[in-house]
Order: C-alpha cells, then sequence, then structure tokens
C-alpha cells in the first residue's frame, strides 16, 4: 500500500486530533454526525400540508442545531452535528412503508422522523415500533390512537384526539346558552374523509350531550370545487354557529364564500388549514374571530425567536401546527441530550417520562400522549392563539362574537 | 328562488370546467397529442397570477400578459422539439400516442420538480374580486362570474376560428386525418405545433383566472389535467362547444345533485354521469358520430 503525501497529512493530523482529546473518550469514537432519516410527501396530494407543517420545521430545525454546533453528546463530551437523509414517498401510504424500511435496513439512519398526514402516520407506526425507533407523530389524530399506543410503547402521539377536540366546542356552547348568547342552532359539515368525519360525529356527540341542536350536518367531498350550495343551505337554517371539519383548500374556500354570500354567523370554526397564512392571505382582517382546530401558546420562550428564523429562512410566516411540529423535534433533541448517547430505548424512555421546554410550551407525555394538548385556538388581533383547554398558560378568553370582531 | 340560485352557481362551476378543459381539447383533440404536463401549465399560470399579487401588488390579470406568451413558447418548443422527434420516428398513430403520453408524463414530474424546488410546495392563495355579484335576485362570487363568462368568449372565438376561418378548416382537417390533410397541401406539422401552442397558452389563462377563486400548490396540475379529460372526453374530443357544454352539464349535474340529495355525493354523481354519457355516447355529446 502506497501512501501519498495527502493522505498521510490526514491520518497523522486525525492521529493528533485523537490523542488531544480527553482520556475518557479516547477509547470510543464519537460518531461524526447524528443520521435521521425521514420519508415525507414532497409531491402529490399531500405535499403542501407535509411541506408547511413537517418537511420545513425538520430543514429549519437541523440548520438551528447545526449553527449551534451540533447536539451535545455528554458520553463524548462533545457536539455532534445532525444530518438529514429524506426521501418523497409521492403520498402513497405503500411507498412510505417501503421507504422507512430502508431508512432502517439499508441507510441504519439513528432516528426517524414522521411522515405527514394521519394515515400516513399509521402506516409506518408498527415497522417504526418494531425496529424500536422512538417517534412523535404530530400529524396523527384518530379516535383509534389511544389503543394504538398502547400497542406502539415507541410512538407518541401529541395532538389532540378528535373527541378531546370537539369537547371543549360543546361546553363552550352550552356556556354560551346558558348566558342566554345564543339560542343553541349549530350548523356543522365536515370533508368526506377520516379525520372529518371523526371530528364531525365527536362533535355532533358532544353537542348533543351539552343540549346544543345541530340542526345542519352534512359532507363534502375532498377537492370539491364549489361549497356555495352547502354554504346557503347551512345559511337558511339561520344557525348560531358554523363548524367545518375541514381540509386545507375547502377551509380557505368556505371562509370565502361565506364572506361572499354574506355568512356571518356569530361562530365560525373550520380545521385543517386554518392558521395557514394562505388563510390569512385569503381573508385579510375577516381572519379574526375565527375558531380553529389546535392552537398554541403564543407567548412561549423562544417563540419570537423562531418565527424570525422561519421568515428569514422562508420569507413567509409559520403555523400553529408547524410550531408544534418544530416543538416535537426539540422534544427529540433534548432526549438525545439528557440521555448523552445514542440509544434508542434509554431516549425513548426519557420522551415517555421527562418534562420539554419548548416553544410549543411545556410538553410532557403519559402514556405516550400528550398532557392536556391545546384542542382550540383562535385568530385574535391578526394572530392564532390557544383559548382551550383555558387554564393552559397563556391561554387567551374567548373572543365572542365573531361577527362584531370581524366587523 | 333558491333552485334559481343553485342553477346559476351550477352554470358558473361548471364554466369553470369547461375553460379548464379548452387548451387541453386543441392539444388533444386538434393537435392530437395527449399532454399529460397540461395541469403543470394551469399551475405556473396560477403561481404567475399569485406571485404578481404578493411580491409587485398588482392586479393578478396583469400576470397573463407574462405567462401567456411564455406558456405558448414553450409548449410550442415542447411540440417542436419533443413531440416532432416522435411523430418522425412512431410507426403508427397507436405507437405515437404510448410515446407522447409517456414523454408528457415525464415532463409532468420535471415541471412539478421544479415548481416545488423553487416556489416551495405548501398551499396558496390570494383574495381578488371576492365580492358579490347579484343577477336577477341571486348572488354569484365575482371572480368565479369571470373565469365562466371567459371560459364562454374563449369556447365561442375557437369555434368561430375553427368553423369558419380557412386555417380553422386545416385544423379540423388535419384533426380528423393528418394523413390526407397533408395530401391536400396543409402544412400538419406547423399547424399542429400552432394549436399545441395555442392550447398551453389557454392553460394559463384557466391558471390565472381559477386562481382567483381556489387555492392552489405546486402539486395541483394533474388534478386539473384529469379535471379537463373528463370535460373533454365527455364533449368530443376536438369539439369546442362539446367542450363548453360538457362543462356546463358536469356544473348542473354536481350542483342540482348536492342540492337534490346530499353534498357529499357529488363527486359520485359527476362520476355516474360520465359513465352515462360514455355508455350512450362513447365519441363524446357532440362529436360527430
Amino acid at each position: 500500500m502506497t501512501m501519498d503525501r495527502r493522505t498521510f497529512l490526514k491520518a497523522g493530523g486525525a492521529a493528533i486530533g485523537v490523542a488531544a482529546l480527553p482520556g475518557r473518550a479516547r477509547g470510543q469514537a464519537a460518531p461524526s454526525a447524528i443520521r435521521i432519516g425521514y420519508a415525507i410527501s414532497l409531491s402529490g396530494p399531500f405535499a403542501p400540508g407535509a411541506q408547511s407543517t413537517s418537511w420545513s420545521q425538520y430543514k429549519l430545525w437541523a440548520k438551528d442545531v447545526n449553527d449551534a454546533g451540533g447536539i451535545l453528546l455528554k458520553k463524548y463530551e462533545r457536539k455532534v452535528p445532525v444530518e438529514l437523509i429524506e426521501y418523497d414517498d409521492r403520498s402513497q401510504p405503500d411507498e412510505v412503508i417501503k421507504l422507512v424500511e430502508r431508512l432502517i435496513l439499508q441507510d441504519k439512519v439513528d432516528f426517524i422522523l414522521p411522515p405527514w398526514g394521519t394515515h400516513m402516520n399509521l402506516a409506518v407506526a408498527p415497522i417504526i415500533n418494531k425496529h424500536e425507533y422512538p417517534v412523535i407523530f404530530f400529524t396523527a389524530t384518530a379516535l383509534r390512537i389511544r389503543e394504538l399506543a398502547k400497542r406502539w410503547p415507541y410512538a407518541f402521539f401529541p395532538l389532540a384526539q378528535p373527541d378531546d377536540s370537539a369537547a371543549p366546542l360543546g361546553t363552550m356552547l352550552a356556556t354560551l346558552k346558558s348566558q342566554g348568547k345564543i339560542k343553541g342552532r349549530v350548523a356543522a359539515v365536515h370533508v368526506a374523509e377520516q379525520t372529518g368525519v371523526e371530528l364531525h360525529s365527536s362533535f355532533v356527540e358532544a353537542c348533543k350531550k351539552n343540549g346544543i341542536e345541530v340542526v345542519y350536518s352534512k359532507s363534502y367531498p375532498v377537492g370539491v370545487s364549489d361549497l356555495s350550495p352547502v354554504i346557503r343551505e347551512a345559511m337558511q337554517t339561520q344557525p348560531d354557529g358554523f363548524f367545518a371539519f375541514s381540509y386545507p383548500t375547502d377551509t380557505f374556500m368556505l371562509a370565502e364564500q361565506s364572506s361572499v354570500l354574506g355568512f356571518n354567523p356569530a361562530i365560525y370554526y373550520s380545521a385543517v388549514g386554518t392558521p395557514f397564512p394562505a388563510f390569512k392571505a385569503k381573508l385579510g382582517d375577516k381572519v379574526n374571530g375565527v375558531l380553529l382546530w389546535g392552537g398554541l401558546d403564543h407567548k412561549a420562550a423562544g417563540l419570537a425567536e423562531y418565527r424570525q428564523r422561519h421568515r428569514a429562512m422562508y420569507n413567509r410566516d409559520t403555523e400553529s401546527g408547524a410550531v408544534g411540529m418544530y416543538a416535537t423535534v426539540q422534544v427529540l433533541q433534548q432526549s438525545i441530550e439528557r440521555v448523552g448517547e445514542i440509544d434508542r430505548k434509554k431516549i425513548r424512555n426519557e420522551i415517555a417520562t421527562g418534562t420539554f421546554p419548548t416553544i410549543f410550551g411545556t410538553l410532557k407525555f403519559k402514556d405516550q400522549l400528550l398532557i392536556d394538548p391545546w384542542t382550540v385556538g383562535q385568530w385574535q388581533n391578526g394572530e392564532v392563539v390557544g383559548v382551550y383547554p383555558a387554564q393552559k398558560p397563556n391561554a387567551q378568553a374567548l373572543l365572542f362574537p365573531a361577527e362584531v370582531v370581524r366587523g | 328562488m333558491f333552485l334559481f340560485e343553485v342553477i346559476l352557481n351550477a352554470l358558473v362551476l361548471g364554466g369553470m370546467y369547461a375553460l379548464v378543459a379548452l387548451g387541453l381539447n386543441l392539444q388533444y383533440g386538434v393537435a392530437r397529442m395527449m399532454n399529460l404536463s397540461y395541469g403543470e401549465f394551469f399551475m405556473a399560470g396560477a403561481f404567475g397570477a399569485f406571485w404578481t399579487v404578493m411580491l409587485w401588488k398588482l392586479d393578478p390579470l396583469l400576470a397573463m400578459i407574462a405567462s401567456v406568451p411564455v406558456s405558448f413558447v414553450a409548449n410550442w418548443l415542447i411540440y417542436r422539439f419533443l413531440l416532432l422527434r416522435l411523430i418522425r420516428r412512431a410507426p403508427d398513430q397507436d405507437a405515437l400516442d404510448a410515446d407522447v403520453i409517456l414523454v408528457t408524463f415525464g415532463l409532468l414530474f420535471v415541471f412539478q420538480g421544479l415548481a416545488i424546488v423553487n416556489w416551495g410546495g405548501e398551499y396558496r392563495g390570494y383574495s381578488y374580486l371576492a365580492v358579490p355579484v347579484k343577477i336577477l335576485g341571486a348572488e354569484v362570487a365575482l371572480n368565479r362570474l369571470l373565469a365562466f363568462l371567459a371560459a364562454c368568449v374563449l369556447a365561442a372565438v375557437l369555434f368561430v376560428i375553427l368553423g369558419l376561418t380557412r386555417t380553422g378548416a386545416a385544423l379540423r382537417a388535419m384533426a380528423i386525418d393528418p394523413v390526407a390533410a397533408r395530401l391536400v397541401g396543409i402544412d400538419v406539422l406547423k399547424l399542429s405545433a400552432l394549436a399545441f401552442a395555442a392550447g398551453g397558452a389557454l392553460a394559463a389563462i384557466s391558471g390565472t383566472l381559477v386562481s382567483t377563486f381556489i387555492s392552489f400548490s405546486a402539486s395541483i396540475g394533474v388534478v386539473y389535467t384529469l379535471k379537463a379529460l373528463i370535460v373533454i372526453i365527455m364533449g368530443g374530443v376536438g369539439r369546442m362547444m362539446g367542450c363548453l357544454a360538457a362543462g356546463l352539464l358536469l356544473g348542473l349535474a354536481e350542483s342540482l345533485g348536492g342540492y337534490l340529495t346530499d353534498p357529499g355525493l357529488t363527486l359520485a354523481i359527476n362520476f355516474a354521469l360520465f359513465l352515462i354519457v360514455l355508455l350512450v355516447r362513447p365519441t363524446g355529446l357532440f362529436s360527430r358520430g
């Protein structure tokens, strides 16, 4: 074997570097990078949601971590940068499963970040769990998740599940009714897709329990081009509140068409997409008073700085779901730092039991579900705030009626 | 009164379907090229309008000053440098169809990928003419009405050009039988390049107009290609008035069906109508039979 000058210099440099390290770490070399893989929808119908809520946050987080020198691994007493390995699942569940398997078996990544959307997450959760990778599935919500969490100890679900998201709406309506502010008649519509169906049925249930009458209850298909017939019919029932368990494109369309048709109920709620910048771009000042699924602690420590970094990287505002997503990656980062080495079992236990200060507020899990997640938020003064659960830090009082707020 | 509102609404919705389909009808019906990347030019038109509003705070329709010629030239180049090679080497029409579909399918991903990389993949939308207009007491959104009127005007213009002008006669001859058209002295390649490019320009126009009321993203193109294809097959390939009629019929079925049954069934109703038309008139409503 011949050794040219460059290799010799490199080897020599490395030898000096090793000699200079503190004694304890000399035996084991620290990894040159923490390799984090994910398969996510960069094309296909889920791409818009995946990019605004998940992918953009992975990229921003990796940049933030590496700008700070990496993640500190106590075992080696040094910071190790993160390296992202990404694949496009083309919005296909079978594809995402294959790619996650590839990340685990072939790329042998250290950690995995979740894909986007409930059924994509649920599709990969079994293999991820089988290979014992701790993953926080931020964009998954379904009534059966509580059961699934018991089966998959490595899977964490921070989002409010459909029944928990709908329950506070029922009590909110009951309170307003008892105060004589509304008559207690609401219209509810939903997109004919699993999340929409489950949120809707949970909401109807919550209304029944609280003596609220659902006077209009209809669904519409995914990718609908015109929602004015639905809005006109809902208008005719003269409801106090309008609730749409919707997806982004129809969320935007419902808002615009309601405004065009002069439908201005005292309570207006819509689901996925309501906190997006595109929603505000459509409605302008009329967003104020609109209730939404989710919410956030708008005064959480580090949130303002995060917003600035987000704007600098993407030249657009973030949204509450993206903030939550970023926060769950912070939870992973903090767990790695606390454990101090890449030991996925220990890290899983840290996520399950630890308390994590994040830009989304302080997060803590119980039975792998987030304790007290945000369920209802509202656009107030041009920004999204959290309203329910009302006991959470910085929860804001409900702005009511929305029509007056919107002016 | 309510029924009138529903019907008016249906017509406006149908107009949008027709508008989206007109360009592809030129490309597939007249130039005989099944362009699966058609929707990407629709998407590019929508983005042109979006950036015009966001970056320069200008009227989104002004974007068409740039996007329509760009789309025209881009489609002409695609025809001239990609599809023409396929035409020259294809042994017969069937082989050509398969080649064109494969090549434009590839282009779809190239254009979509470029858009995602350069513009990001998230949802885009802006507000333009989102105000109600009263027509005989019923209200429609002005932005949707505009798309409907554009569909009617463009369909009529294309109908007149194809039906009454000399170029139109040549185009029709070419659509029916390219080989025979060549024998009577029609420059088939030049004319079909023109029809193909014009179809691309129409895609940009429809993208601009539809983006005023429907939010979109870089991956939306293929959805509109499929919508357009359904309208064309229903109306009769190459028939401009058929395209308009099929669009309006779909709009009517969707709105009235949703009103009389359940809005959740609108997709099913649309596809049922499509099936019926295919069963009764397999070559489309307005086909030459």
